[in-house]
């Protein structure tokens, strides 16, 4: 019984990741209406500016903060430079556009960490196990669940509570309209872009500790986003916090079972979702 | 028919001395087969992307369906050369026919994370039947039949020259096939759904039975490639299902030029020549791969075929100009 509950809370803070992961790539997606297969590659830079942090410094809570921050900065050169040009392009274009930066991205990072992967260790606070009765938990992953869950809070705040938030919400059904009205939208966009990137950042950097760091992870953590948000809904917020933390869970207790099974099923459900279901648990038509 | 469309016309001849010259030109033999069985994926490919304008994330599952079929056909039914390459065809063209039915029932990126979703699926079913594929070891062994016909042995292929041969007129049989696909009505429907499906469906056109004959031919050819693949190497391995191989297929289409059946041999050649040549001194050299992809797309939607053809027309048009000029200056 407390290995299948080991497994749900294991699943839950995986959900968590995937949740972060997604829900950026699915707000690109609703605002941009743009298709970012590199998203899994700043997840993985994101991981490894982590690593270099905490070698450097020592400091894992600088990392945190310091890592998702730079990964922010650099989709948003990114977003300026290259990203904007290919907007008005198909998506077929914004896909190999965007696979061309994950792989610049993945190669960058073998070149600059070597092809073998990196593990951190978790700060010395959080080493500790957690006992509720007869049940143990690592602390750090009650932690990445909390911090999470800060972040989503915050993540919800900002997009329902304030001016910027409601722009996004605008934008995404009507970005001309908003334009017309005289939002500066390129910037709307560059902002947006930043953000979503730097929470796949984010994501990357709590992972490490507990995940490790290898480089080929990119087009793993892409599909899995992938599935999240189709099964979520593209451009849904509820739908990339439900479908993470359903996603997180079916793997995290078909690990024990039948890890490939585990795989099966999710990719399976991604199609099943869109063949019956294209917009998702929580998408709208 | 003008000259640029017969089937015997211009490209074709050009196609047919590449493949003269490149086993001559390269450093290796099995190089330039390498290249032609890469040609092979990506001319399917093109036939999808370039033709149709369907972005499939899926033509690994057919390279790897066909790979694994004609292997274990010849393992453990003892099946011949010819056998082997329609049995890798049939699964090719029959797993394309039930991805394909899937897939294009949705458009866009829907229709992209369809493919890439029965991809991964793949991928996970083959490593999880590994009594059948081996597993993460692959298929060992696989043997490389003789070449036989009406019971005479014409080779037994087990040089790396008489081997090229053999693909080589594989390939140049396919082609043809493939020019006159997309001559015919049939291709020019193909185009009209690339460029405007709502409309060529309301002139009365059933899209979804043109993209899935498309999908079909492209999985049938991408089946045989698997095949040819694994009795090149004498090993079918994992990594033909992984999604890394349908994006390799995809990339090698796009820097070739999409919509040029020529230039998936240009594609297929820069992209393997690059991988054997640069992996040696530079093994990051993907980095250029990702480049070459985010250029192609900006820059030279054409392709390497697409930049050679207006360079080519460029250069004639100065020497026109030349001529002009120095008829005028008489």
């Amino acid at each position: 019984m407390n290995l299948y509950l080991f497994q749900v809370v294991n699943g839950i803070g995986l959900g968590m990741i995937y949740f972060l992961i997604s829900v950026g790539l699915s707000i690109i997606f609703g605002l941009l209406n743009f298709v970012n297969f590199a998203h899994g590659a700043f997840y993985l830079l994101g991981a490894y500016l982590s690593y270099t942090a905490v070698s450097i410094t020592g400091n894992y809570w600088l990392a945190l903060i310091v890592a998702p921050l730079c990964i922010a900065f650099f989709a948003w050169v990114c977003e300026r430079t290259l990203i904007k040009r290919v907007y008005h392009l198909p998506h077929t274009y914004q896909i190999l556009v965007t696979l061309g930066v994950a792989l610049i991205i993945q190669e960058v990072c073998i070149s600059i960490w070597g092809p073998i992967g990196k593990s951190i260790s978790p700060p010395d606070s959080l080493k500790g196990v957690l006992q509720i009765g007869d049940f143990y938990y690592p602390q750090y992953r009650l932690f990445v669940i909390a911090f999470a869950a800060v972040v989503a809070l915050l993540v919800w705040l900002l997009l329902d509570k304030t001016k910027f938030g409601a722009l996004v919400r605008a934008g995404s059904e009507d970005a001309e309209t908003v334009s017309l009205l005289g939002t500066h939208t390129h910037r709307l966009f560059s902002i947006t872009f930043a953000l979503g990137v730097g929470l796949a950042g984010l994501a990357g950097v709590l992972a490490a500790p507990i995940k490790g760091i290898h480089p080929f992870v990119g087009p793993e953590v892409l599909g899995i986003a992938f599935v999240v948000v189709v099964i979520g809904g593209m451009g849904s917020f509820t739908g990339a916090l439900v479908g993470g933390l359903i996603v997180g869970i079916v793997q995290s207790v078909m690990s024990t079972l039948w890890p490939q099974g585990a795989s099966l099923m999710i990719y399976g459900a991604m199609a099943f979702v869109i063949l019956l279901r294209p917009y998702g648990l929580f998408g709208r038509a | 028919m003008n000259k640029s469309t017969s089937i015997f016309g211009g490209v074709t001849i050009i196609a047919l001395a590449l493949i003269v010259l490149m086993p001559i030109l390269l450093p290796s033999v099995t190089l330039a087969t390498e290249i032609l069985i890469f040609a092979l994926a990506a001319l399917a490919c093109n036939l999808l992307l370039g033709y149709t304008g369907l972005l499939s994330f899926g033509q690994g599952i057919f390279f790897g369906g066909g790979a694994y079929s004609a292997s274990l056909v010849m393992l453990h039914l003892d099946f011949g050369l010819i056998s082997a390459l329609i049995t890798a065809i049939l699964v090719g063209a029959s797993l394309a026919l039930i991805v394909g039915a899937l897939a294009i029932r949705r458009t866009g990126i829907y229709f992209v994370m369809l493919t890439l979703s029965f991809s991964q699926m793949a991928y996970f079913l083959a490593y999880t039947f590994s009594d059948w594929t081996g597993g993460d070891n692959g298929l060992l062994d696989v043997p490389r039949p003789a070449l036989t016909l009406f019971g005479i042995t014409i080779s037994d292929l087990q040089s790396s020259e008489a081997f090229y041969i053999f693909v080589a007129a594989v390939f140049a049989i396919v082609f043809v096939f493939a020019r006159r696909v997309i001559h015919s009505p049939f291709g020019t429907t193909l185009v009209a759904i690339r460029e405007n499906e709502g409309r060529s469906s309301a002139v009365g056109f059933s899209t979804n039975h043109f993209k899935l004959v498309a999908f079909v031919i492209s999985g049938a050819i991408t089946g045989l490639a698997g095949a040819l693949y694994a009795m090149l190497l004498n090993f079918a391995p994992l990594s033909n299902v992984e999604l890394l191989m349908s994006e390799n297929i995809l990339i090698m289409t796009i820097i070739g030029g999409t919509g040029s059946l020529i230039g998936s041999i240009f594609g297929a050649g820069a992209i393997v020549m690059m991988g054997d040549l640069l992996s040696s001194i530079w093994p990051r050299w993907m980095m250029i791969l990702g480049a070459a992809l985010i250029a192609v797309v900006l820059f030279l939607p054409g392709g390497l075929w697409g930049g050679i053809i207006s360079l080519t027309s460029k250069l004639s048009s100065i020497k026109v100009k030349k001529n002009l000029t120095s008829e005028v200056t008489k």
